[in-house]
Parts: C-alpha cells; sequence; structure tokens
C-alpha cells in the first residue's frame, strides 16, 4: 500500500535519539522516506518546507511543548499527525486529539502497533471514494445511497446513528475524541454529555459488530473516544 | 469527699487578695466591737450592776478570738479590761476601784479574759495551719488530676495555667525554650509580658533563679518569676502576676507555687522524652523501610535489566529456534519492567497527590476489555475468563483510564497467584442500596488471601510470604489509590468454593435522558 511509484514522506519529531533511530530504522525498513526534526522549532520549519504525509510528533519537546506545534501546524496544514506520549498523560493526548491530532500511541509501543497506524493514517490521506460502498466484516454501507446492509440483510439506523456511522467511515483509523463526535451530532453544547455518545455507541455495535460485546470495528479508546478500525 | 474545683464558699487562704491584709482589719474590729460594748454599758449602767458588764466582755473577747488572730485579742482583753474600769465601774473616768468586790472582779476578769482569748486563738490559728493544709494538698491534687487527664503539652499547660490562676488569684503565663533559645509565650497565657518583663524572663532562663516581684533581684518587676528547671536544664519560665496592691507572699503560697511548677517541669520533661523516642522511632522506621524499599526496587529493576542484557549477548551466537525463545524472554522482561515502571509512577503520582480522576460516564464492559487486552500476553489459553455484565448494565461514573489501570492490576494479581489453568470471574453490576454502587468484580480460583494478608492487603509493600518471585507489593496498593481518588473502595475476601475476590465500589448515578429521535 505505501511503496507506490511515489514513496509516502514522514517526519519523526523526538528529541531522543535512541526513539529516532529506532522510528527511523522501521519506517525505512517499511519503505517510507523518513526525515527527522529534534525539536519544535525545527519541525515546524521542516513542516513548511516540504510536503509530508505523516507527522510523527512526541508530545515532550525540549523548546515548544509538542501540543503547541501542533496547534501552529493545523493552522496551515492538514497533514495527518500521530502523536507519541509516554504513560499518564490522558489528558495531554485528548488535548492534542481535540487539537487537531488524528492519533497517538503511548511509549514503549511495539513495531506492528506503529506501523498499523502509520498504515491507518496513509489510507486517510488517500481521498475517499464516496461512490464506492464500504465493507467491514459482513457489513456494507453504501454512502450514496444510505444504505446499510449487514450479510445482506438490510439494517434499519436512525437517522443519528447514521451519521455516526458516517463520522467514523469518514474518519477511519483515527481516534475520534468524546467532544468532537458530539460537536458533530449534537451540537457544540452537547459537548459534555457523553453519555449519548456511550449509548448510540453500544446501539451502533449491537447492529453491526458480530459480537457486540467483544467489538471489532467499533473500539474504546477508555477515556478518550472511539476509534473505526474498519 | 466530693472532689470538684475548690468549694467558692470556703474562703481561699492561698489566693492573694481573697482574704485581704489580716492584721489592720483585725485591730479596727477589735476596737469596734469593744468600743460597741462600752457604749451599750454606758447607757445601761444605770439600770444594772457594773459588775454584770465584765460577763458582757468577756462574751465580745471570746466572739472576737473566734474571728481575728492572737494579738488582736490581746488587745481586745487590755482594752476591755481599761474601759470597764475607766467609764463603767465606779468612779467614773478613772481608773481606781471603790470596793474590794471591785478590785477582785477586774482582776479575775483580766486573767480570764487574756487566758480565754489566747486559748481560744491558739486553737483557731491551728485550726487556720490545718485548713491551708488541706487546701494546699487539694489544689496540687487538683493540678496532678487535671494534668493526667491531657493528652499533649499544649493541653497540659492550657489545664496549668487554668488551675494556677484559680487557685492564687493572679494573672499567670508560662513561657517555652524554643528554638535558639528564645522563649515563647503560650496561647493560654493570661498574663502577656512586655519588654521589661521580658527581659526578667530572660534572666531567669539564664540564671535559673527565681526574680522579679517579692524577690532581692528585678523587686520592681510586675510579676514573680521561677524558672522550670531540672537539674541543669531550664525548659521555661513560670510566671505569676497578682493584682497590684498585693505586697507579700506567704512562705505557703512560695512553697505551693514551688510544687506548681514542679509538676509542670515534669510534664514538659516527660513530653520531650516522649517526642525524642517518637523521632527515634519513626526514623528507625523509616530507614528500616528505606532498606526494603531500596533493596526490592533494585532487585526489581535489576533481573529484567540482566535477562536483557545476557540474552544480548547470546543472540549472536545462537540458532534462529534459540533465537525465538531468547527473544521471548526479552519480551517477558520488558512486560516486567514496563509494569514494575507504571506501578512506582502510580504511585508516586498518588502519594505527590497529582492524580485528578476526571469522572466522566464509561463503559464498564469497555474498560474491562481494555484491561483484558492489556494483560492478554499474560494469560495462559487455560485461564478462562468469563464475564459477566447484565444486558442492562448502565453506565457508571468513573475515570476510565484509572478504572483500566485498577482492573489491569487486579487481573495482573489474580494471574499471579493463581495455578494456570483455573478460571478468573469478571463481573460488573448495580448493587441496589441506599445509595446505589456500581462494581466491579474479579474473583478467582487460587488458594485465596494468604492469612498475613487479611486485614489490609492494600497496604504498600505488602506481599504475601509465599508469594511467586517478582513484584514490589505496588499493584494492590494502587488499585486501592485509584479507587479511592474516585470516590469509590476497593474490598478483598473469600470466593465461596475457594480462591479470592476483588470488588471496586464507585458511587453510581443515573445519566440524564438521551435525546430520543424518529
Amino acid at each position: 500500500m505505501s511503496t507506490e511509484a511515489t514513496k509516502a514522506e514522514i517526519l519523526v519529531v523526538d528529541d531522543e535519539i535512541q526513539i529516532r533511530r529506532l522510528l527511523i530504522s522501521i519506517m525505512e525498513e517499511a519503505g517510507y522516506n523518513v526525515r527527522k526534526a529534534e525539536t519544535g522549532k525545527t519541525a515546524l520549519t521542516e513542516a513548511a518546507a516540504r510536503r509530508y504525509d505523516i507527522i510523527i510528533l512526541d508530545l515532550g519537546l525540549p523548546d515548544i511543548p509538542g501540543i503547541e506545534v501542533l496547534k501552529q501546524l493545523r493552522e496551515w496544514s492538514h497533514t495527518p499527525v500521530l502523536i507519541l506520549s509516554v504513560f499518564g498523560e490522558e489528558h495531554d493526548k485528548v488535548a492534542a486529539l481535540d487539537a487537531g491530532a488524528d492519533d497517538y500511541l503511548t511509549k514503549p509501543f511495539g513495531e506492528s502497533e506503529l506501523l498499523a497506524r502509520v498504515r491507518a493514517l496513509l489510507r486517510r490521506v488517500q481521498p475517499a471514494d464516496e461512490a464506492s460502498p464500504v465493507n467491514f466484516g459482513s457489513v456494507e454501507v453504501d454512502l450514496v445511497r444510505r444504505l446499510v446492509t449487514k450479510s445482506g440483510q438490510p439494517i434499519k439506523l436512525t437517522a443519528r446513528e447514521y451519521a455516526l456511522l458516517r463520522l467514523f467511515i469518514v474518519h477511519r483509523g483515527k481516534v475520534l475524541t468524546h467532544r468532537l463526535v458530539l460537536s458533530e451530532l449534537w451540537g457544540p453544547r452537547s459537548e459534555e454529555q457523553t453519555h449519548y455518545l456511550h449509548v448510540y455507541m453500544t446501539r451502533l455495535r449491537q447492529k453491526l459488530e458480530d459480537e457486540p460485546d467483544t467489538p471489532k470495528f467499533f473500539q474504546t479508546e477508555p477515556g478518550i473516544g472511539y476509534r473505526f478500525t474498519g | 469527699m466530693t472532689r470538684g474545683p475548690i468549694p467558692k464558699k470556703e474562703t481561699s487562704l492561698i489566693a492573694w487578695g481573697a482574704h485581704g491584709s489580716s492584721s489592720s482589719r483585725e485591730y479596727i474590729e477589735t476596737i469596734t466591737v469593744i468600743s460597741a460594748v462600752t457604749v451599750l454599758g454606758w447607757f445601761l449602767a444605770p439600770h444594772t450592776s457594773h459588775l454584770a458588764f465584765g460577763l458582757v466582755y468577756l462574751l465580745a473577747v471570746i466572739a472576737l478570738s473566734l474571728r481575728v488572730g492572737r494579738w488582736p485579742v490581746l488587745l481586745s482583753g487590755i482594752l476591755s479590761a481599761m474601759a470597764w474600769d475607766f467609764l463603767i465601774i465606779p468612779p467614773h473616768f478613772s481608773f481606781a476601784v471603790m470596793s474590794v468586790e471591785d478590785g477582785m472582779m477586774l482582776g479575775t476578769y483580766c486573767v480570764v479574759a487574756l487566758v480565754a482569748g489566747q486559748l481560744t486563738a491558739r486553737v483557731r490559728a491551728q485550726e487556720l495551719v490545718e485548713r491551708l493544709r488541706e487546701q494546699r494538698a487539694t489544689a496540687l491534687f487538683h493540678l496532678t488530676r487535671a494534668l493526667a487527664a491531657t493528652r499533649t503539652l499544649d493541653e497540659a499547660t492550657t489545664a496549668f495555667l487554668c488551675q494556677t490562676e484559680e487557685v492564687f488569684n493572679a494573672k499567670t503565663a508560662l513561657l517555652f525554650i524554643g528554638e535558639n533559645d528564645t522563649l515563647s509565650a503560650h496561647h493560654a497565657n493570661s498574663f502577656s509580658l512586655n519588654e521589661t518583663e521580658s527581659n526578667v524572663a530572660k534572666w531567669v532562663q539564664n540564671h535559673r533563679k527565681e526574680a522579679g516581684r517579692f524577690t532581692q533581684t528585678f523587686a520592681t518587676a510586675e510579676a514573680f518569676y521561677l524558672p522550670l528547671s531540672d537539674a541543669d536544664i531550664c525548659h521555661g519560665v513560670f510566671v505569676l502576676c497578682p493584682a497590684p496592691i498585693v505586697a507579700t507572699i506567704t512562705p505557703v503560697q512560695r512553697e505551693l507555687i514551688g510544687d506548681f511548677a514542679t509538676q509542670i517541669t515534669l510534664m514538659i520533661k516527660r513530653e520531650t522524652l516522649r517526642t525524642a523516642i517518637e523521632r527515634e522511632r519513626m526514623l528507625a522506621r523509616s530507614q528500616e523501610l528505606h532498606h526494603t524499599l531500596l533493596d526490592s526496587v533494585s532487585h526489581e529493576l535489576k533481573t529484567p535489566l540482566a535477562v536483557l542484557s545476557t540474552v544480548i549477548e547470546k543472540l549472536n551466537t545462537k540458532t534462529q529456534v534459540e533465537r525465538e525463545s531468547l527473544l521471548e524472554e526479552v519480551r517477558i522482561a520488558t512486560k516486567r519492567l514496563t509494569r514494575l515502571v507504571n506501578n512506582l509512577l502510580n504511585q508516586t503520582r498518588l502519594e505527590s497527590g497529582t492524580i485528578k480522576p476526571r469522572l466522566d460516564w464509561c463503559n464498564a464492559r469497555d474498560i474491562i476489555n481494555a484491561a483484558l487486552r492489556g494483560i492478554a500476553d499474560l494469560l495462559s489459553p487455560g485461564n478462562p475468563v468469563t464475564i459477566n455484565i447484565p444486558a442492562d448494565m448502565p453506565l457508571i461514573m468513573a475515570d476510565a483510564a484509572l478504572m483500566e489501570q485498577a482492573v489491569f492490576n487486579l487481573l495482573h494479581n489474580a494471574i499471579k497467584h493463581t495455578p494456570q489453568n483455573t478460571e478468573i470471574i469478571l463481573s460488573a453490576g448495580v448493587r441496589n442500596e441506599n445509595p446505589p454502587r456500581a462494581f466491579i468484580t474479579i474473583a478467582d480460583r487460587g488458594p485465596g488471601l494468604a492469612p498475613e494478608l487479611r486485614i489490609n492487603p492494600f497496604q504498600k509493600f505488602r506481599r504475601a510470604a509465599n508469594a511467586p518471585a517478582g513484584g514490589l507489593g505496588l499493584g494492590l496498593s494502587v488499585v486501592r489509590g485509584f479507587v479511592v481518588a474516585q470516590g469509590g473502595e476497593v474490598q478483598a475476601g473469600e470466593n465461596p468454593g475457594g480462591g479470592a475476590v476483588f470488588t471496586v465500589y464507585l458511587p453510581h448515578f443515573s445519566h440524564g435522558v438521551v435525546p430520543i429521535e424518529e
């Protein structure tokens, strides 16, 4: 997927030399073009100078906090950002995702996990083809005709359930924070009403997942939000 | 005998000012009484025998002897004899006596009045000494009893000052020696020292001798100062300031003040000794804890590190299959290190109070699933996990990240302490008590809680004597910390039919209505 005609360009921003070396080695081995930045400032210059497909950004940078780098970046760029954080920064993770980050990984992380996230983000970069139906498991979603079927049987979804499903499909692979989903579906005034979202997610899982109790496609990121991995 | 505070009806013989300055008042009283009897006699003399007045005078003298001291009584005897002779026994206005009978009468009167007066006065003086002794003993008794009832030096000092004030009818103060030998006043002091007075106190502290009012040193000072010293150490200064009109201190008062000072000195000494022992014990305990902690932390950190460095050296020399198994060791060691560091960090965060739970609606099933995902590689295939969650399980109010870690630690604890192939049962639900509580239960079929852990298995660094190697004994302590931070509690118990059960309880709330769609 990634080794197409043009290799995907990845910018790694981390001040720890070992992590940087490791990330570069993993990425190059997987066939990506990798460049590095050690500080927030060089990261912003780097991001402005070239076009990147993904930026892997550490939250704890020596000069500018990672979250600030992200906010400045988001003023003019839509490049997907994968956040790296250390254990115990749940609050910072949510803040970063709300500020426009696309996904996060907690250190220490495994190589396969990292590559899976990168691939998911790269897939999203490609323009979503709304014309072709989306398939996951035994479910097929036709976004044009607003039709959802499971094993060939039509599934009845309410307007909001469908809107929720569509939001996840559009942002597949991306962690959607509670706040973001609530604001999209129920309006900015309902950002704190997390129970709306939990109740709808349970319904959506019951209608679409094969085993709603151990969901495969609609995954929970505890305390942060949900991710659709169809 | 009742032992309340000194009854108010009985005049205190110890308090300053309560009994006034005796002598002058007693002399005035004596002269007044004798004059009154004489005036009465003067007017009644024409109608009665002048000799009968001897008996009235005698009555007055005896009555006086019950109220006044020896010398006023002596005065009353002489005065009455003279007044009787001079004004009532004819011839009037003369000390001469007209008949032998009158002379005998007067002579006898003199002897009887003087002897009876003196005897009564002596009996009274003795009784006074007795009362004084008893009051002194009572005062001391009350003080020791009040001090014994106190728990801290502060309480003792307050009680002491209160008693002293009442017993001596004076303003009081206690000054303690603080850092750099400075004197600091106690908050219950009723007498506050100005600069001059403070200098006197300082002198008393330095010389460990009494000074101030009633003494030769700093006699012009407002108050009387007594050092609270014991051997060569001065523990403080005791200050007494009676009303300004008080001119003297009786030996009994001085003695009792000394007794009081001894009592409070003993209290201070006891307290100092107690704090010293306590500090010593704390130090020893913290040192011991420090040692165990350092020992176990270094052991726990070094074991996986040793595995890692050994494996790295061996990797080059082995075949592919051997490499695979070595890499598995690396994975296990890394996981162990990660868990250890996480628990250490969590414990530190808990103790530094930086954990601020962000409570929000959570799906209990999601929390359990996330914890199970995290621990999946430790679950042997034979560890069947059963999850019992009612279909209508409502959302719970919790911090998802903290709850996930708590459930993870409880699962890890269950896996570690139970043999392979035994069941682990996870349940969640809501108890409809008042107030309702949500719960998540982790039950196993292992050997159950070790007897030594039954009382408080959540204490940090506590591990069962027969626990498998590895671990610091922080896991359950972190669980409790996280759950308590969210306003809940965690309980450990026996699983009916064998094994241990850990239950996390959280206060349960019902969420608001979710808007209904068409």
